[in-house]
């Protein structure tokens, strides 16, 4: 990616030429939730491998999709599958796919994730709004040039995720019964799970959950002037003096457990948001 | 050529030279190297003829391999490591822990020297390691994983051996030796800490901190192999003490320290 400009106009093109009209709201949709996709109407599905400047994968068998069509009435451009940083992409590549959704005109970023709580209040299964993060990664998508065309050097991190929409995605889970608890989300790099004293470190700092991935996409996306929403599905309990163990296979099941849940809350909130 | 490829090219190399399979590794820090002196019918490999180990950028530092046997049991011993400060990628840091798992060895003796935090350390202490934090913000495992070495989410809630843990304990009061328990923070150094820093180490739940031990414990956690981890506590890092290092003491203190982590390692390695 020599130019990222030049990256972000190929990869749009590229897409327009088979996508006729504009998606409005981005969804990156974290592990358990890639079904989501599956219900988009008249999509239009592209692999990564096939998309010009995506990131090729470090894992073999991994699926990746970017799915273009129409949910709850919105037209929307989907991940199913993202990159993370521990899979050894720079925060650059991870968070291009964010550049391309605002090139194509995407408005809204509603992201999504799987993550440990590390506050009590939280339980497997509950869904968490993030209200606010922290960057734990050690690194940031927007060190280097900056391009004034994709937004500011500087850009304010101090109310990342949008009020209005925070509200919206409390007032969904009101009227369809379903919890929303909200909180801070800390970003670590993995891949390995934190040790019982980073739990400790993590919550005393100020984090409510602890995750691989989100960030570097919510500060790209705030870079570029999208109104976001992030959500957290709660897998574990990843509670320093309480926890036994941690294992992948767990966080994969809860994840899917809460699956139906977590879609209810997600298509409630596509219908009803204001563009 | 990849690492599953480089792991066995290097572990084929190291095994033609031994008689017998090394079962305990042992990751010796500054100052800790005499121990290998102790092991009997040793083999010594020195890094630099070691297909794919990085070249040592530090003078003073033996860097050697020493496998023979320690207290009726097989070791194969690391005198000076490999440091992230050096500028080696963390692979390249962990790469000797991959060879030693390829080799046969289940279980891993981690020692490093490092500050105290805790204010009820005192310079000459050992400290049992309970727990770690990575405060490098790097990991090396992050890139492509081999599921052959291990799996993509390791966890590492319970690194260090509870068993091995206790063993350590009880060596040490059967010694008569004063050991303390605490977390290891990982800073990169290669400069120490400033006394800001120590506070914001210990406010972050530190009893030590140092520059090496936690990227091989990951990889050994990750290589499925049982870790103990030793701090020598040579010195308080910056700010605990109202009074300035003083050179002579830490050196003082080192050699007294030496002679007891020796024993100690040889007490726990007659448990185990």
């Amino acid at each position: 990616m020599n130019n990222l400009l030049n990256a972000i106009n190929e990869t749009c093109s590229y897409i327009r030429e088979k996508v006729s009209f504009k998606p409005e709201i981005g969804l990156i949709l974290g592990s358990g939730l890639g079904t989501l996709a599956d219900e988009i109407k008249n999509p239009v599905v592209f692999d990564y491998k096939d998309i010009p400047n995506f990131p090729t994968s470090t894992v073999e068998g991994h699926e990746g999709k970017l799915v273009i069509g129409e949910l709850e009435g919105k037209k929307v451009v989907a991940m199913q599958g993202r990159f993370h940083y521990y899979e050894g992409y720079s925060l650059q590549e991870v968070t291009f796919p964010v550049r391309v959704m605002k090139a194509l005109g995407v408005e809204i970023l509603l992201v999504t994730n799987a993550c440990g709580a590390l506050s009590k209040e939280l339980y497997p299964g509950a869904l968490m709004v993030i209200e606010d993060h922290i960057n734990f990664i050690g690194d940031n998508p927007l060190i280097g040039k900056n391009y004034d065309e994709l937004g500011p050097r500087f850009p304010d991190m101090s109310s990342a995720y949008d009020k209005e929409l925070i509200k919206l995605a409390e007032n969904v889970g009101k009227k369809l019964s379903i919890e929303i608890k909200k909180g801070v989300y800390a970003a670590i790099s993995g891949p390995n799970y934190c040790s019982r004293a980073e739990l400790r470190m993590l919550r005393k700092i100020g984090g409510d959950t602890v995750g691989m991935s989100t960030v570097p996409e919510v500060i790209v996306a705030r870079h570029a002037g999208l109104r976001v929403l992030g959500i957290s599905c709660v897998t574990d309990m990843a509670i320093a003096d309480e926890m036994v163990s941690i294992s992948h296979e767990e966080v994969v099941k809860v994840a899917n457990e809460t699956r139906p849940k977590f879609i209810r809350l997600v298509k409630g909130i596509l219908n009803e948001v204001k563009l | 050529m990849n690492l599953i490829e480089k792991i066995k090219e290097t572990s084929e190399y190291i095994n033609k030279r031994l008689s017998v399979t090394p079962r305990i590794g042992i990751i010796l820090g500054s100052g800790l190297g005499p121990l290998a002196d102790e092991v009997s019918n040793a083999t010594i490999i020195k890094y630099d003829e070691i297909p794919n180990f990085p070249t040592s950028t530090v003078q003073g530092h033996k860097g050697q391999l020493v496998i023979g046997t320690l207290e009726g049991k097989n070791v194969i011993a690391m005198q000076g490591r490999f440091h992230y400060y050096e500028g080696y990628a963390l692979e390249q840091v962990t790469f000797p822990v991959r060879v030693m798992k390829s080799l046969g060895v289940d279980t891993v003796i981690i020692t490093n020297a490092a500050g105290g935090v805790n204010k009820d350390f005192v310079p000459g202490d050992l400290m049992v390691i309970t727990d770690h934090i990575n405060f490098t913000f790097n990991n090396p495992l992050i890139g492509a994983n081999f599921d052959e070495l291990g799996p993509r989410f390791p966890d590492m809630s319970h690194a260090y051996d509870e068993s091995l843990i206790n063993i350590a304990i009880e060596s040490a009061k059967k010694l008569n030796l004063n050991i303390k328990q605490g977390v290891y923070m990982w800073n990169s150094g290669p400069t120490y800490e400033t006394p800001a820093e120590v506070r914001m180490a210990s406010f972050l739940g530190a009893d030590a901190v140092g520059m090496s031990t936690v990227p091989e414990v990951i990889t050994a956690v990750h290589g499925n192999m049982k870790v103990l981890g030793i701090s020598c506590i040579t010195n308080m890092a910056a700010g605990i003490l109202d009074q300035p290092l003083d050179h002579s003491e830490v050196i003082e203190t080192s050699e007294r320290v030496k002679n007891d982590f020796i024993s100690l390692i040889k007490e726990i390695l007659k448990h185990m």
